[in-house]
């Protein structure tokens, strides 16, 4: 337990560290976004039949939102804000804090991407088992060839396909949004049952995306554990097979593990691609939203989410190695 | 384990019921006079976050749907004032042009019972002053300003425009106004907000303070959000998520009775990509002008019930000219490349359903430009394919030509750079196809893509690029149409009711003309002033001003005019009908304002 507090403590200082210095490149890198974001909402007006003069006062009623002053006095004033949790106002929704509209989205990221990364390493752990316990027969070729396969189709275009199949030629599933707008939202059947139909296609597509990664990962690392002594021992000693598969099992899920909570860290990034086709409105969306608008402070908010994310799933990943792996815990000593 | 996901998922599912939008628990909403579904023009991207505001720009009060103007622009071709009832009934013009006088819909009422009234429109007025607008402006000079606005009953309201600097468009810009309640927003100003306008409106420091104090309402107004939407419009906002928003029927609207659906869906969209599915999948009954290509066309076509209306757009698209870079600051030049164009191929490949190859080039959309010209359309030169003269051209302005190449005059090589946003494949589609004909006919030339529109703007403003994708033609107000061409961009600004040159480079002025042109059979113009003129002139005046700008933006080309827009829309006729026409005048309005209006029916 000692051990286990040492190690928090400091990695909640480097996580801070860490933090604090990607927030500062990527506010300097945001700031030097080149576009002006009042210059396209001026031609917007115009263009939508506005007179010149008009849009050019309606845009600078905009002007309030945009972050003002040098670049030294604007980070000053967003550090300062961070330190007191507020992330400012959106440019993009005047009115709108970056925190809501941060958290309205990500909703509608996180619990699909969490449900499809769970779905797949489920999987894809229990058929890299087999596939590399049947490695030398057919169900093993076949499993490892649905993992390559699915492994090396890119995200999008699977989303292309399933949303082709499922929604134009078999019309079984809804073509986007989050869920039927007809029905009350509540705790209800029919209002969860809408919200499961719609995010149906995005989950399903990011666990056959993830599918072929875990299945390939498991595979081999068994294939590495069956080759371990102590198996070899077991098997000497007249071990029941069953029981020498769950010694390797938990061996070789272990680095998989750590692998499974970085992945975690990158559920904030948003599927920019899948969110797009499936017009699923999530935080990747929002992100390029924000970043066609020039909306400093809602793609600053978003940047510091994912970066928080990413630096405590590290942390997570490094905990959880020490609670499951006892030649951690001991510190690396053997008995 | 299996146990756990299960518990797992269903609980993530619980988070997410409970932490989305209002609304009460209950049944389906529904209703005899059925659902509509569109997608909003104005907002196609929805965010549940915006406030229920007509001036913020992701709001989620709908033009035409649950957010009122006080009268509907018609798509005309030449008359920026003719309207549509809104929150007006009618409404009588001073021959002068110099006061509007408003009569409202009588017996109109907003959606919690409150009868719409001219103090309602005078506090609306009021707002619109701290958003900057053609007709509500404190800046002094502005043309077209408002001087005073006046409740002459219940349901009057009489406004004037400030005949110091007046503007044939102060009733566009009084009529474009949004009304809202007062009794629900009249906490965002301050009681003595009138007192402070009148001061704003005078001189010295005094109005120049009052000026600060409206321009600083401007954030309170742009963010305020009201706690419930309170509509006079057909329909009322019941409730939103990311992906639809639902508007119910608002039994108080004054034209209730002719209000077909009982429920209208707006659906979110990022792109046209998902309006061609909605639209393939007979999802749509109404869908806005949409950039389609042809073998989309073809399905959307083949989807029982679907119909494509087309109509008036008032919008050009233009290949033009930064002048300050050699060799575009000659004519000649610029000539040569329009004469190398097939403007009909052009169109063809990039925008075959939504555009008409341009005629010519004379800054107007062709269909206005008959009006505005007449026979003289015919006399202006037609640019048409000609290798020949490109070469004659070419010559005359020194360029030379080596091994089939055009070279700059001193041998250097010559490249055509063509600056497009990327996002815009119609435009990179263009573009790709221009630099094929120019690299045939012997012009070396290239198509580079700038990653988004407002990069692109940006660094088309800083005058980076040589040639770039640029639209004109913006009517039907005649100086609206010639400022793309002879206004900001080309360094033209109007300060203080004064117009003012600034050099290339400076201002914005990015495309680097001459101040002054010399026009055959007409005589040396100061395009800029000439287009300033298009505010305060009318009549006969307007239309010689006009052909004076149609000729000097053909003779000196500082655009060529590749495309005239046509507005494309579809309609579906299995659930509602009463669609507007072919080039019906209400094309370019949402939906909601055919709907408001009495024509959408429901489908017997």
């Amino acid at each position: 337990m000692a051990v286990l507090l040492r190690r928090l403590a400091g990695h909640v200082a480097r996580g801070l560290v860490m933090i604090l210095v990607v927030t500062t490149i990527s506010f300097l890198i945001i700031r030097s976004v080149p576009g002006d974001p009042l210059a396209a909402r001026y031609q917007k007006l115009v263009e939508q039949g506005m007179a010149p003069d008009a849009a050019q006062r309606a845009v600078e009623a905009l002007y309030g939102f945009t972050p003002k002053g040098g670049l030294w006095e604007q980070y000053l004033d967003y550090m300062g804000g961070l330190a007191h949790l507020d992330l400012g106002q959106s440019l993009s929704v005047p009115g709108a804090g970056v925190s809501t509209v941060l958290f309205s989205a990500a909703k509608w990221t996180v619990i699909p991407v969490l449900a499809g990364t769970l779905l797949s390493f489920l999987a894809g752990v229990v058929m890299g088992v087999y596939a590399a316990i049947k490695r030398t027969g057919v169900l093993g070729d076949l499993l490892a060839i649905s993992g390559s396969l699915l492994h090396g189709v890119p995200q999008y275009v699977l989303a292309l396909l399933l949303g082709a199949i499922f929604t134009t030629l078999i019309p079984i599933l809804p073509a986007g949004g989050t869920a039927d707008i007809m029905i009350d939202p509540g705790f209800t059947a029919d209002y969860i049952g809408s919200l499961v139909e719609h995010a149906t296609l995005p989950v399903v597509t990011y666990a056959l995306a993830g599918y072929g990664g875990w299945i390939l990962a498991m595979k081999s690392s068994v294939v590495t554990v069956l080759g371990d002594d102590f198996i070899l021992a077991a098997e000497l000693r007249g071990m029941k097979r069953s029981i020498i598969f769950r010694y390797v099992a938990r061996n070789a899920i272990l680095p998989l593990f750590t692998i499974l909570a970085l992945s975690l860290g990158l559920l904030f990034g948003g599927a920019i691609f899948i969110e797009r086709i499936f017009n699923y409105p999530g935080l990747g969306l929002m992100l390029i939203d924000s970043v066609n608008n020039r909306d400093y402070s809602l793609m600053g908010g978003a940047f510091l989410l994912i970066t928080t994310a990413v630096v405590v799933a590290n942390i997570a990943a490094d905990l959880l190695y020490t609670v499951i792996d006892p030649r951690v815990r001991s510190g690396g000593e053997t008995a | 384990m299996k146990r756990l996901t299960a518990v797992a998922a269903l609980l993530s599912l619980t988070a997410v019921a409970a932490c989305s939008g209002g609304g009460t628990n209950g049944n389906s909403t529904g209703g005899g006079g059925g659902v509509y579904t569109t997608v909003d023009l104005n907002k196609p991207s929805l965010d549940v976050n915006a406030p229920i505001n007509p001036w913020n720009p992701k709001g989620n009060a709908f033009w035409g749907y649950n957010a009122m103007r006080i009268a509907w622009a018609k798509n005309t071709l030449t008359d920026p004032n003719q309207f549509y009832p809104g929150i007006a009934a009618s409404w009588d013009i001073a021959p002068d042009n110099s006061s509007i006088t408003l009569h409202l819909q009588p017996g109109n009422k907003w959606s919690d019972g409150k009868p719409v009234t001219a103090e309602d429109v005078k506090f609306s007025i009021g707002l619109a002053y701290t958003q900057g607008s053609t007709a509500f402006a404190v800046d002094p000079g502005a043309a077209g300003a408002a001087s005073d606005v006046e409740v002459v009953d219940d349901a009057t309201i009489r406004i004037t425009q400030d005949m110091k600097n007046p503007s044939v468009t102060f009733v566009r810009g009084v009529m474009d106004a949004f009304v809202v309640p007062k009794h629900v927003w009249q906490s965002v100003v301050p009681a003595d907000f009138w007192d402070t306008l009148e001061t704003a409106r005078g001189d010295g420091p005094q109005a120049e303070a009052a000026r600060g104090q409206i321009k600083a309402l401007s954030e309170k107004v742009l963010a305020f959000a009201p706690p419930q939407d309170v509509s006079a419009g057909p329909f009322v906002l019941k409730r939103m998520n990311p992906g639809e928003a639902l508007l119910v029927k608002n039994t108080n609207f004054y034209n209730a009775a002719n209000v077909a659906p009982d429920q209208l869906k707006l659906l979110n969209t990022t792109g046209n990509e998902q309006i061609w599915n909605y639209l393939t999948s007979g999802t749509l009954d109404n869908a806005p002008f949409t950039a389609v290509p042809a073998d989309v066309m073809k399905r959307i076509k083949a989807t029982p019930g679907n119909q494509v209306v087309k109509g008036y757009s008032p919008v050009a698209v233009s290949l033009a000219f930064n002048q300050a870079k050699k060799p575009y600051d000659n004519v000649h030049v610029r000539r040569g490349l329009a004469s190398l164009i097939d403007r009909e191929e052009v169109t063809r490949i990039a925008s075959p359903e939504g555009g008409t190859a341009a005629v010519t080039t004379s800054g107007i959309h062709q269909k206005a430009a008959k009006e505005w010209l007449g026979a003289d359309l015919d006399v202006l030169d037609p640019y048409g394919l000609d290798t020949a003269r490109a070469d004659k051209e070419f010559a005359e302005a020194g360029l030379r030509k080596k091994d089939g190449k055009w070279a700059m005059a001193d041998g250097k090589p010559w490249k055509v750079t063509i600056h497009i946003p990327a996002p815009f494949s119609d435009w990179v589609s263009a573009a790709k196809a221009i630099t094929s004909q120019l690299t045939a006919a012997g012009v070396d030339a290239e198509v580079v893509t700038t990653a988004d529109y407002p990069l692109y703007l940006s660094e088309l403003a800083e005058g980076k690029y040589d040639l770039g994708f640029w639209l004109i033609a913006l009517g039907p107000a005649p100086y609206n149409i010639f400022q793309r061409l002879y206004g900001t961009s080309n360094g033209w600004n109007i300060l203080g009711g004064k117009v003012k040159h600034s050099a290339p480079g400076k201002d914005g002025n990015w495309m680097g003309g001459p101040e002054t042109i010399d026009v055959d059979g007409v005589g040396t113009v100061n395009p800029g002033e000439l287009t300033a003129q298009l505010n305060t002139v009318g009549g006969d005046e307007q239309k010689a001003v006009i052909a004076k700008l149609a000729k000097a933006a053909n003779q000196d080309l500082p655009v060529i005019q590749l495309w005239d827009y046509v507005n494309t829309q579809f309609v579906n006729t299995n659930r509602f009908t009463g669609f507007p026409e072919d080039e019906s005048d209400l094309l370019r309005q949402p939906s909601g304002v055919w709907i408001q209006l009495g024509l959408i029916k429901k489908k017997q």
